[in-house]
């Protein structure tokens, strides 16, 4: 037997359990889905009469469509604009000495510690100070907010790994500062800042509790409330359908995770954790 | 810097996109099925029709999550222009300046649409602040088939009876139990009112104090702990909402739930052939009988600027026809008079059965702090449950706490 | 900004700025994290103020301010039981989602690390649970562990481990257990994830030479492995001890707190304060208090660490 063979089943053997734990909820989702109204109360396993056609009646019944399409439009924007303001901090976090350093990466921590059910109030006060009640606007700019620790972290780290010689050599030949950011170090910085997008996009894909405050109407409402306004108390609940939409909902993030796992490592495997 | 103004002038390009027009409605209503969002949107668009000049704005709210947004809505000043609200809820809302009174609004023929026992609750010295929107009250389903296995020719008249049948329908096996009890969640204190009120126990004492500790609320905990030692209850009645009790219900695993009329239509639609009845809870041993009432009322906010406009949107949902399509979907009892004398209602054995304990029918105690002191009464009960304090420890504790909430 | 050339050729030290540039730009740092500043303390520092404010009012149920009351919130908070039984609770779940999670992300880092068939599918296995929201997920082991119409009962039935069902939710003793893996399980993902960058940036040439010298693979682990971890051991600590610690779904969608608040958590403890009860003050007091705890948590935790560190 080779070594990697012998490998494979001692790595499988002590996988497997964690694996077994972790996609049964995901079967249960699955089998929930395919089960007929009268057969959802029943706990055996596979459906007698396993009803595909669930998932569209789902997309129906659920309004999935405009929920998605909330989703990933708040998930984009957040994404992009906590990616915007995070790049130059972390730039001057890893390149520039300034007075306040330590003080401003201390403000980033102690922005990670209040939980959103912990603000709830004050943040709803402040959006309908800012006008932006059942705006997409609030939840895109409050996602941006929170994500912004983690995001500065993780460049900073990895653009201390990045090659200060290289910017210089281009001033040398006559570059500006910005031209050489431009021109040498970002390229440089893209897979840090790929990596980032997917950690901000994933945070803000599943939250929940400031979604439901924030936002008012149908019309706004993203994947995670549009759910779970399925199942919060009323009388009567479709676990068919919800189980078919929780589904769904992980569907694209579950491939971009599929696609993006090798460089999700080697982003955040920037050398020292600062 | 261009980003930060770019991103001043989305603020504020955004907030003059919110600001509401003179003339819009909002309403902020809890969802009690898939059927109520498009009910609201259909009204709606039916009375925007009728009305050009007036647009109505419906918020569709989960009913656990209602109390949470109508608190940060009304701490950050702003709230809609009308809600559905718990009638329960209602004492804070008036204390505290928040509901509008309608009595100026209201004439003698619209006060005459409604049926006076569900429109009481939602009066408060003498000024009607809400009207009900969804009206229920709990009568006993049981299991005809398990009844018949059992048996039992006749659904019991008194918990001792109850307590008979329990064990005979528990006696089938396959993991069948008699009495289906509801231990978690919203609730499960009502559960226990309903043999409390039967032993002639109240929620208040005449003085205003708890009535947890009374003799009749304590035969009624260890009337209930005796099923579950026996095993005439499903396993584990703490792990079981009341909706994981109709659950129970519609697969045909327990014999009697005590539940609202909507179980009924439930029943129609995923457990087409369970052969159930209803009838009144079980009466103690002098013959008192209680039932729980619970409203739902629409509310108007003391603030809003669309004070008139919301009240013609009201007035047209509380006609016969708006009335009658929501009660029906909903599976409520009828808050009209008119929508009550409809065949679809007098015809109806399920509702009929229903209406034959409305008298019995007893609402929540209109007291400050009422969501706590349920609180505190359902965790007494999960203990009494559990085995870890016995009833007489337990609701004496949860007395003493309820009179501190209460300031007596 | 000037068009700038390096006033030498020489490379220039790690962290220093040449000069002329470092007086010129003075103020290009702080026009650099400025945005990020700005928004972040926009969102955040805003409504903390705004719950600072509360916890020192009498304020009624709907958050409208009262009347200055000092320090009573706080006060009323201490006196309660169910609050000081919270908090040590707390403290279990977050110890023990913490903790396991840490106990568990090392071995299955480590595996993953190395190359074996099939290790891109566990790899993203191992992601999964972080694809669907935590709120879905303790939704659907809700529906999963019912105890007459859950699958859990059913497949454990199925596979001969019981012949009884289990009423999981019924009593803290088999709830708070279940919602504590659950906990695990969710934070698995980031965690493994954090480690396996961790891993990947301990240079092979450092594993090639111990191995001449004929170090065991345990000694490896021991010596060259869990060192290089640690600055990412301390990273996912403290992160996952502010999630954890402020994490509200998993008990809330499971058990609300009960059977009799016996698994309520200060998170959950809040939400009924505040929601439920309308105490919004003693709502508000909670949530400062668990900032508090959080701040001292970290800054001890990141001294303990740097202390430790510098005697290594």
């Amino acid at each position: 037997m080779s070594l990697k063979m012998r490998r494979t089943i001692i790595a499988w053997a002590l996988m497997g359990p964690v694996a077994v734990v972790i996609l049964f909820p995901f079967a249960v989702m699955l089998i929930t889905a395919l089960k007929p109204a009268d057969e959802v109360l029943e706990p055996h396993w596979w459906p007698r009469n396993p009803q595909w056609s669930n998932f569209v009646a789902m997309w129906k019944a659920t309004n999935f469509g405009p929920a998605l399409i909330n989703s990933l439009l708040v998930s984009g924007i957040s994404t992009l604009l906590a990616v915007a303001v995070s790049v130059p901090a972390a730039y001057a976090l890893a390149r520039m000495p300034f007075r306040g350093k330590g003080a401003f990466r201390q403000f980033l921590l102690i922005s990670q510690m209040l939980s959103p059910i912990v603000l709830v109030l004050g943040l709803f006060q402040l959006v309908v100070t800012l006008g932006l009640l059942d705006s997409k606007l609030s939840i895109i700019l409050v996602y941006a907010a929170f994500a912004i620790a983690f995001a500065t972290w993780l460049l900073q780290s990895y653009f201390t790994t990045i090659p200060r010689d290289l910017e210089e050599a281009a001033w040398i030949e006559g570059a500006s500062r910005a031209t050489a950011i431009r021109t040498v170090f970002l390229p440089l910085a893209l897979p840090a800042v790929a990596v980032t997008c997917i950690f901000t996009f994933v945070q803000a894909w599943n939250e929940f509790v400031l979604a439901l405050t924030l936002l008012r109407s149908q019309e706004s409402y993203t994947l995670p409330i549009q759910i779970f306004s399925l199942v919060a108390g009323r009388y009567t609940i479709e676990w068919n359908y919800v189980m078919a939409a929780a589904l769904v909902a992980t569907v694209p993030v579950a491939i971009v995770f599929a696609v993006m796992q090798r460089h999700l490592v080697r982003g955040l495997a920037s050398g020292a954790v600062k | 810097m261009k980003k930060i103004s770019c991103l001043a002038s989305g603020i504020a390009l955004a907030a003059v996109a919110s600001m509401a027009q003179a003339g819009d409605v909002r309403i902020s209503v809890t969802e009690y099925s898939s059927k109520t969002g498009p009910y609201f949107q259909k009204m709606a668009k039916q009375f925007e029709e009728a009305n050009p000049d007036i647009k109505i704005n419906v918020e569709v709210t989960p009913w656990d999550v209602m109390l949470q947004k109508l608190t940060t809505d009304i701490a950050g000043n702003a709230n809609a222009d009308l809600a559905i609200i718990g009638t329960r809820w209602l004492l804070d809302f008036v204390e505290q300046d928040i509901a509008e009174p309608l009595d100026g609004y209201i004439d003698d023929e619209f006060r005459g649409r409604f049926i006076e026992t569900f429109l009481s609750p939602s009066v408060m010295d003498d000024k009607i602040y809400g009207l009900p929107v969804a009206a229920s009250a709990r009568a006993m389903y049981y299991n005809k088939s398990l009844f018949e296995q059992a048996g039992i020719d006749a659904p019991p008249e008194t918990w001792d009876e109850l307590k008979e049948d329990a064990k005979k329908i528990s006696d089938l096996g396959d993991g069948i139990a008699g009495y289906g009890l509801q231990g978690k969640e919203i609730e499960t204190d009502v559960y226990f009112y309903y043999p409390m009120w039967s032993y002639g126990g109240n929620i208040l004492n005449d003085d205003g104090t708890s009535g947890f500790g009374s003799e009749a609320a304590i035969q009624a905990a260890t009337m209930y702990k005796s099923l579950i030692d026996e095993g005439l209850t499903q396993d584990g009645p703490t792990a079981y909402s009341r909706e994981d009790v109709q659950n129970l219900f519609k697969q045909g695993k327990v014999g009697m739930m005590i539940s609202a009329p909507f179980l009924a239509n439930q029943i129609k639609e995923e457990a087409p052939d369970l052969q159930y009845g209803i009838t009144a809870i079980p009466a103690g041993p002098d013959g008192d009988r209680g039932t729980y009432g619970v409203t739902d009322s629409i509310i108007m906010f003391g603030n809003s600027e669309n004070k008139d406009e919301a009240w013609k949107f009201l007035d047209y949902l509380f006609t016969q026809e708006p009335r009658s399509e929501f009660t029906l979907g909903e599976g409520f009892l009828p808050v009209n008079k008119a929508v009550s004398e409809e065949p679809a209602f007098t015809e109806n054995e399920d509702l009929k059965a229903f209406a034959k304990v409305l008298p019995d029918a007893r609402f929540a105690p209109v007291v400050n702090g009422w969501e706590e002191i349920a609180d505190v009464a359902s965790s007494a009960l999960q203990r009494v449950y559990l085995g870890q304090a016995t009833p007489e420890e337990a609701l004496s504790r949860a007395a003493e706490e309820a009179n501190r909430i209460l300031g007596k | 900004m000037s068009e700038g050339t390096a006033p030498n050729a020489a490379p220039v030290p790690t962290g220093a700025v040449p000069r002329r540039r470092h007086r010129q730009g003075r103020a290009v740092p702080y026009l650099l994290i400025l945005p990020a500043f700005l928004l972040a303390a926009l969102i955040i520092l805003w409504p903390l103020a705004t719950i600072t404010n509360i916890s020192l009012h009498d304020v009624n149920r709907f958050g409208q301010l009262r009347g200055f009351s000092g320090m009573a919130n706080f006060s009323e908070l201490w006196r309660d039981p169910d609050f000081i039984a919270t908090l040590w609770r707390t403290l279990i779940w977050t110890v023990g989602v913490v903790g396991g999670t840490l106990i568990l992300s090392v071995p299955i880092a480590l595996v993953l690390n190395r190359d074996f068939h099939g290790r891109a599918l566990a790899r993203v296995i191992i992601m999964l649970p972080w694809s669907v929201s935590v709120t879905m997920t303790a939704v659907v082991w809700r529906w999963a562990l019912n105890g007459e119409s859950g699958m859990l009962n059913s497949a454990l039935r199925a596979g001969g481990v019981t012949d009884t069902n289990i009423v999981w939710l019924a009593s803290a003793a088999t709830a708070f257990p279940i919602q504590i893996g659950i906990g695990i399980l969710v934070s698995i993902p980031f965690t493994v994830t954090v480690f396996l960058a961790g891993l990947s940036s301990v240079p092979e040439d450092i594993y090639e030479a111990a191995s001449l010298e004929g170090a065991s693979d345990w000694q490896q682990l021991r010596t060259i492995t869990l060192p290089m971890l640690r600055p990412f051991i301390t990273l996912a600590v403290v992160l996952n001890v502010i999630y954890v610690f402020n994490s509200f779904p998993i008990i809330w969608v499971l058990t609300q707190g009960g059977p009799a608040n016996t698994t309520d958590i200060l998170v959950t403890y809040l939400y009924k304060l505040a929601f439920r009860f309308g105490q919004m003050g003693q709502a508000a007091g909670v949530s400062i208090i668990m900032f508090a705890i959080l701040m001292a948590f970290t800054l001890l935790y990141v001294r303990l660490v740097a202390k430790n560190e510098a005697q290594s």
